[in-house]
């Protein structure tokens, strides 16, 4: 991971900020220069909703990288509450308890490590909503 | 007009002693071995790995150089799991607007330079690494999630999905240029080990280097052609399966299968993109030669098989058991359908194929391309 590349990204990835398009009124995440789905670059940021359920989940055994003590690492489909879909690891959750429609909900959590010497990488991951697993 | 008039290939392998240079080399001595050239107007190179991995820049010219042969100009095409496809249409077009006579193309990448984790890693930039990449997805967790969608919305268990992967090997067996040439039970697939559940090692494709060349000439260059290609054509989709209305529909892909009226017309012989079992029963229902949810049962009834009522797909072994040395493997998809069209495919044939296709994405689909072939 370039460290530039993700110093640029950091504000949404840690506040879960959108954009909404004000000519066909849909969202999106991370927010883009134009709608992905109109083209159009009227845009506005926007606070997603930290709460939604998982619409698909893999767990992930082909680690990339040097992360094997890692595995497995939890990637899933979300669908947030207004309807914005991401995909995003997951967290605070064993294998044996994903099922799809799962409600979750977003946590800061470290994502990458640069090095044992190296930048720690911080985002948002989803886990479990407690009690509603 | 475009003809395909030499291809060469590689065995897809472990080739530990050889360069992509070195792989390229070979792929075109094999496809010039009896050509009547003495000068190549122009070099397409597709490669995607080889800029993250030697690292080589002015890729072509370094491999033009260093061909024995006369070459005018070159340049390079990366497009990820896209590429040789777009070396193809870079190449078509250079010829169809009179800038190139002769062009050869080659395919070539490496998957074996590295251990399995840092190629994951790199291969995990086919995705968009601004979003879904920025976390630890590696090659095939957006594949897998989609997988688990298909078998949920259209209720299809694990065991009917199997048959893609027992097709593409028993392909592969016949094929001297793939690189598992061993035939696998369905029942194999579901209990191999998994690498992003539901995908198991036995739904994805090999690691494994390769390279591919092909000679495109004009119509004024004579000789006996292989080929004639007839459309090429490429679209861009989403950049990540989150942003699709319906992730199991490749609206990019419906487009231009419209566009290239490929439903109406009768198709013999397809070569398309199976980098996991699930994007090749979507591509199948994306182009429309598998009704919605429906391609899955339709392999397992071998619709799609040499003496099937459909198309005949994958007579290579396809990504899964061929190979997919990333930015070569449209390279060997064009030069594979255009064997088939010549009657020439050493592997299961489709006799009396005339009209081919070969169809490329990177991804989960950031872009695709469609190549359209006829018998000369």
């Amino acid at each position: 991971m370039v460290l530039a590349r993700w110093w640029r990204t950091r504000i949404p990835r840690y506040r879960l900020i959108g954009a909404q398009c004000k000519s066909c009124g849909r969202a999106h995440y991370p927010p883009r220069k134009a709608c992905p789905y109109c083209g159009s670059t009227e845009l506005e940021q926007v606070m997603l909703p930290r709460r939604g359920i998982l619409e698909s989940y893999t767990v992930v055994q082909s680690i990339p990288g040097d992360t094997r003590f890692q595995a497995p690492i939890i990637v899933g489909l979300v669908r947030l509450e207004n309807g914005v879909r991401l995909v995003a690891e997951l967290t605070d959750v064993q294998p044996e308890e994903l099922k799809l429609g799962l409600e979750v909900e977003a946590t800061m959590r470290r994502i990458r490590e640069d090095g044992d010497n190296g930048t720690i990488m911080y985002g948002l991951k989803f886990r479990p909503i407690l009690g509603k697993s | 007009m475009v003809y395909v008039s030499k291809v060469g290939m590689v065995k897809i392998g472990r080739h530990y002693e050889k360069s992509p240079r070195d792989l390229a080399f070979e792929a075109v001595r094999e496809a010039l071995a009896d050509a009547d050239i003495d000068s190549i107007d122009y070099l397409v190179v597709a490669s995607s790995l080889t800029y993250m991995q030697s690292p080589q820049l002015d890729l072509a010219a370094y491999i033009g150089s260093s061909l024995g042969l006369p070459v005018k100009s070159a340049l390079a095409v990366e497009a990820g799991e896209n590429s040789g496809l777009a070396a193809i249409e870079v190449a078509v077009n250079l010829i169809r607007s009179h800038a190139a006579e002769k062009v050869l193309v080659i395919g070539v990448d490496k998957l074996t330079d590295y251990p399995s984790g840092p190629t994951y890693e790199m291969l995990e930039a086919l995705y968009d690494t601004e979003s879904d990449a920025i976390y630890r997805i590696g090659h095939a967790a957006p594949l897998a999630m989609l997988m688990r969608i298909y078998m949920e919305k259209y209720g299809i268990d694990r065991n009917t999905l199997a048959y893609w992967p027992a097709m593409m090997h028993a392909h592969a067996k016949e094929n001297p240029y793939a690189m598992l040439r061993f035939a696998i039970k369905p029942e194999k697939v579901t209990t191999a080990m998994p690498i992003a559940d539901p995908i198991t090692l036995l739904d994805a494709y090999p690691l494994g280097d390769g390279a591919a060349a092909i000679l495109l000439t004009s119509e004024d260059q004579v000789g006996d052609h292989l080929a004639r290609i007839k459309e090429v054509a490429g679209a861009v989709g989403m950049p990540s399966i989150a942003l699709r209305d319906d992730p199991l529909m490749l609206e990019h892909v419906a487009k231009l299968s419209n566009e290239l009226n490929l439903s109406e017309e009768k198709v013999d012989v397809i070569e398309l993109h199976d980098n996991f079992t699930i994007m090749g029963l979507l591509l199948l229902e994306s182009l429309g030669l598998a009704p919605r949810g429906k391609a899955a049962e339709l392999v397992a009834a071998g619709y799609f098989d040499v003496d099937g009522e459909g198309p005949l797909v994958n007579a290579s072994g396809g990504l899964k058991a061929r190979g997919h040395p990333i930015g070569a493997t449209g390279v060997y998809m064009v030069a594979e359908v255009a064997l088939q069209l010549a009657g020439k495919f050493p592997g299961v044939k489709r006799p009396g194929a005339e009209k081919g296709l070969a169809v490329g994405v990177n991804a989960h689909g950031s872009s695709t391309r469609i190549v359209v072939m006829e018998s000369v």
